[in-house]
């Protein structure tokens, strides 16, 4: 099939897996016949006639809350009820901080770790030690040594996230073909030129391969961390959400989120197809 | 004079702004009504002179801008309802009400002093000054929130187990280890002859996640804050067994406090805080105001629950679950006096149960922690009536607590935590 | 004294000997060969050459200087082309010009980049990626690379074994004529006898490793300048030409043995083969 008659047959298909999806929500919860008892003073109190039938919600619903939250991104009714555009960019924010700082630490380190054996073998068994560290049981070390929440959070997003590049960009950096090294060597390359000039572009994409997996990491870590902090963020507006047991916000917030973390994915791999060489 | 009608227009407009929150209708209600008749109008409804009066003998205080954590349960109505209502406004503060994630981080963000006050569950404050669960530090107890407002709640399909009798290997959950809630489920069940640490299960969880869990079978019920009780009504999983004023009416549930080192670099806004949750603790007792109440604090911003479900509790007028309405007007009440008789027995409980161990100096403890001199200060420059005394005996189901013989009440126990 | 010198040179790894006693010498402006079979040591010759190795025993001088390590002045051209995919063909051999002139500006760069692409017949390339480019013209880039630095010895680690006959054949053509033009210094490892008889001043045979020497230094009686077109009508051609074949095929094993030289020891010195009439 030619590249142009593929990513039609692709879209199609993916429409047709989009409407399956959608058939079988509507089927699942469509409502029940409403029973055609009394509405007397008891079941005033417990809300009928006016709240949503009990469950998981309908596409209607989700739809109406969608436009709800999406036609007003921005309010701010007080502190802890604001648009979810603000809570995005709170998150965002956060996400901003950590990544940033996770960057600044993982690719020197790594290139020093990736030159020197030594210090590989020396540091290998700390980096798998601390790699599998879930943020949940970050946060509670975070909260008590570094005592502000906002700032813990972004310093459980840098430790979570740091680990694929670091150990990419060590990677990377040691897997350099011997051949251009040799070459360097024969130029009488100094050690930061080459270090900038051979090295970095040679182990580019190895690195943006480690940046990439590390976005989606800090995404998933900022959502979890907001549930448990609370204050500001899309993971508060989970949280808060889920405290009025309204399943279509949380839901909607869902996707939301997993707009937002496709996004910043497709940013990094627009960066990551740009640095790219075929050998 | 003048100056007056500034104060009163500042509450008359805090208290319009809550009734028709829609900005165009309540200038088209004012345009319409005058702003003076709607002035008088909503004057016989609440004290707004005597408010007015008493915010214009303040000392400025330090700092007028604070953060105050609350848990979105109906317990903290006095300071929640404080901020749409203009409470703190009139006694020159602007708080932000942070609405915090569970009971742990409440105590973690005082201690690292992110929140300058907060929501308490009433132990709290004497764990913390302990130095049990939690690194120490002085904490006290200004206000009392919240009296009675609790309950058990079981599973729909528990209806026919009333009887704590049953209820061996049954799964409960409670906010937090240092509540009110575990002290009087414990106490409840081994009234009735169960071991609550061996014949029942005892589970930590938020309070919104005890409807979720109740729902999902994880747990067969809670004793837990409101409006997570009725939620569970409105959602159809579950049904009140029984309100904790039946287990001692009158009992303090959560607490509004400080640290004592933030007491004594702000005294002044320390003061201005204690006027402005009393006054709001005040407003709250009178049954009349609860409907309104329940319409400023139901919001996303504040409790985010269905205003029914929030009026239900404050009301007392409510859906009992099994199909009754039920009607009881003190089903949760706003007592602000913060007896130190409620803190010996709580730290009886504390060892009862062995979360604390050794002597413990009961009187000292509770006079350090609980406030009484100031809530007594402060009560009656607001012309509140506050007891003569701050020790009072009570009966709790049915057996009496002397609070000048804490260590005879404790050894009365047949069940408790082997020593 | 010849502009390069190579004296008692040996490579051994613990117990092995490569190769040993290896002693030969360049002139300035000499194209020498050397052939053998695999496994004989040329390629560590050359990386010694280059810099790039160490030997355990022996010394190389080039210009009355003993080589320690790499340097511009000894260009390489690898025998996989070494070229990094990131630079275009331009880009390439730019930076190996930054490196010897750090001092040039951009359009000093350019212009002598320029040249050796046409140099190389690379002209319109110049700003592919090697990716876009196939395998004889990355290599020609390669070569460019090396002469643009214009170092005093050009080292060539059988730099068309990878190529097709045809394609061989044309950048042999280009080689030969930009060494005739630029008096460039060359030592070259090769497979092929008759690149190296169209190529070569002087021809180095080195007999089989492991123990393997220099057993012999051919000079080449074919007179320049060389056509690849008409050089096997030279009717000196097939004698050297079986020379060669001949050691490849039955001499170079007979040192090993101590057939040939001294009885289990290297020669001292090369055979030195004049095959003029």
């Amino acid at each position: 099939m030619s590249g142009k008659a593929l990513s039609l047959a692709a879209a199609l298909l993916s429409l047709l897996f989009l409407g399956i999806f959608l058939a079988i929500w509507h089927v699942a919860t469509v409502p029940k016949a409403q029973s055609q008892a009394p509405v007397d003073e008891y079941a005033k109190l417990l809300g009928k006639g006016a709240k949503q039938a009990e469950g998981f919600p309908t596409l209607a619903q989700l739809g109406e809350a969608a436009a709800v939250q999406l036609t007003d991104p921005f309010y701010d009714r007080g502190a802890n009820d604001k648009g979810i555009g603000i809570q995005l960019g709170h998150s965002l924010a956060r996400v901003g901080a950590g990544y940033a700082l996770a960057i600044l630490f993982a690719v020197p380190l790594g290139f020093l770790i990736g030159m020197s054996p030594l210090l590989y073998r020396a540091l290998n068994p700390y980096i798998q030690l601390l790699k599998p560290i879930s943020p949940l049981a970050w946060m509670p070390i975070a909260l008590y040594t570094i005592r502000d929440s906002s700032i813990s959070g972004v310093f459980v997003i840098f430790i979570c996230s740091v680990w694929p590049m670091l150990i990419n960009t060590a990677f990377g950096v040691a897997s350099v073909r011997r051949d251009w090294l040799n070459v360097a060597r024969t130029l009488e390359v100094r050690p930061l030129r080459k270090a900038f000039a051979v090295i970095l572009p040679a182990a580019a994409p190895t690195i943006l391969t480690g940046m990439r997996i590390s976005i989606g990491i800090a995404w998933l870590v900022i959502v979890a961390a907001e549930m448990l902090v609370g204050g500001t963020g899309i993971g508060y507006f989970v949280w808060n959400e889920w405290n009025n047991l309204n399943l279509t916000n949380v839901i909607f917030a869902i996707l939301v989120i997993g707009v937002v973390g496709m996004v910043l994915d497709f940013l990094i791999g627009r960066l990551q197809a740009a640095v790219t060489y075929v050998e | 004079m003048s100056h007056d009608l500034d104060e009163q227009r500042i509450l008359e407009t805090a208290v319009l702004r809550a009734l028709v929150p829609q900005g165009d209708r309540r200038r088209k209600f004012l345009r319409a009504v005058g702003v003076s008749s709607a002035g008088a109008a909503l004057a016989s409804f609440f004290p707004l002179g005597a408010l007015t009066a008493m915010a214009q003998q303040k000392a400025k205080p330090e700092r007028a801008e604070l953060k105050i954590g609350f848990i979105p349960i109906t317990c903290a109505t006095p300071l929640i309802m404080a901020d749409p209502l203009g409470f703190y406004r009139e006694q020159g503060l602007k708080v932000s009400l942070i609405k915090t994630a569970g009971w742990a981080l409440i105590r973690d963000k005082m201690l690292n002093k992110e929140h300058d006050a907060s929501h308490f569950l009433s132990p709290m404050p004497l764990a913390i000054s302990m130095g049990l669960g939690s690194a120490q530090q002085p904490m006290r107890v200004m206000t009392v929130q919240n009296i009675n407002g609790q309950a058990i709640t079981l599973h729909v399909k528990h209806k026919d187990k009333r009887d704590p009798k049953e209820w061996k290997g049954f799964r409960f959950a409670v906010p937090f280890d240092y509540s009110m809630h575990n002290f009087l489920l414990r106490y409840y069940v081994a009234e009735h002859g169960l071991d609550p640490d061996t014949d029942i299960q005892i589970r930590v969880t938020p309070p919104p996640e005890m409807v979720a869990n109740l729902r999902a079978g994880n747990i067969d019920g809670y004793l837990g804050p409101d409006p997570f009780n009725q939620r569970a009504v409105y959602d159809e999983v579950g049904f009140i067994h029984l309100l904790s004023k039946e287990l001692w009416n009158g009992h303090p549930c959560c607490a509004f406090g400080t640290s004592e080192a933030f007491i004594k670099e702000n005294p002044n806004t320390f003061a201005a805080l204690f006027r402005a949750v009393l006054s709001a603790a005040r407003m709250a007792r009178e049954p009349r105001n609860r409907p309104l109440i329940a319409k400023v604090i139901s919001p996303p911003n504040y409790l985010n629950q269905p205003e029914t479900v929030v009026e239900q509790v404050l009301t007392g007028k409510f859906a009992d679950g099994l199909g009754n309405v039920k009607n009881v007007p003190d089903r949760a009440d706003f007592d602000p006096f913060p007896w130190q008789s409620m803190a010996v027995w709580i730290l009886t409980q504390m060892k009862r149960w062995g979360y604390v161990k050794g002597d413990v100096n009961y009187q000292q403890i509770a006079e350090q922690v609980f406030l009484v001199t100031d809530a007594r200060k402060y009560m009656a420059e607001l012309e509140m009536k506050a007891p003569a005394s701050s020790y009072a005996r009570v009966r709790i189901m049915g057996k009496e607590f002397d609070p000048s013989e804490p260590e005879k009440y404790l050894a009365s126990f047949a069940v408790k935590k082997a020593v | 004294m010849s502009f390069l010198q190579v004296q008692e040179l040996a490579r051994r790894y613990g117990a092995t000997t490569v190769f040993e006693r290896v002693s030969f010498t360049i002139e300035k402006g000499e194209f020498v060969c050397i052939i053998g079979h695999s496994g004989c040591g040329k390629t560590t010759i050359l990386n010694i050459l280059a810099g790039l190795d160490t030997a355990s025993a022996g010394t190389v001088i080039m210009d009355n200087r003993e080589v320690a390590g790499p340097s511009l002045e000894r260009g390489v051209v690898f025998q996989g082309h070494a070229l990094m995919p990131w630079l275009t063909a331009m880009g390439n051999i730019a930076f190996a010009v930054r490196s010897r002139w750090p001092n040039w500006n951009h359009i000093q760069v350019q212009t002598h980049c320029q040249k050796f692409i046409d140099m190389v017949g690379l002209t319109g390339a110049e700003h592919k990626k090697p990716a876009e480019l196939s395998g004889g013209m990355k290599q020609r880039v390669g070569i460019a690379r090396a002469f643009a630095i214009q170092p005093k010895m050009l080292l060539l680690d059988e730099p068309f074994g990878a190529l097709d006959a045809l394609t061989r054949g044309t950048i042999q053509d280009e080689l030969l004529r930009i060494c005739e033009a630029t008096r460039q210094t060359v030592f070259m490892i090769t497979h092929d006898v008759d690149e190296a008889i169209l190529l070569a001043d002087r021809i180095l045979l080195m007999s089989n490793g492991p123990g393997a020497c220099v057993a012999e230094i051919v000079e080449n009686p074919l007179p320049k300048p060389r056509d690849r077109h008409s050089i096997h009508h030279d009717p000196q051609y097939y004698r050297v030409r079986n020379h060669l074949v001949d050691f490849l095929v039955n001499r170079s094993k007979r040192y090993q043995s101590g057939e040939l030289g001294n009885r289990g020891q290297a020669p001292i010195s090369a055979k030195i083969v004049n095959l003029r009439h």
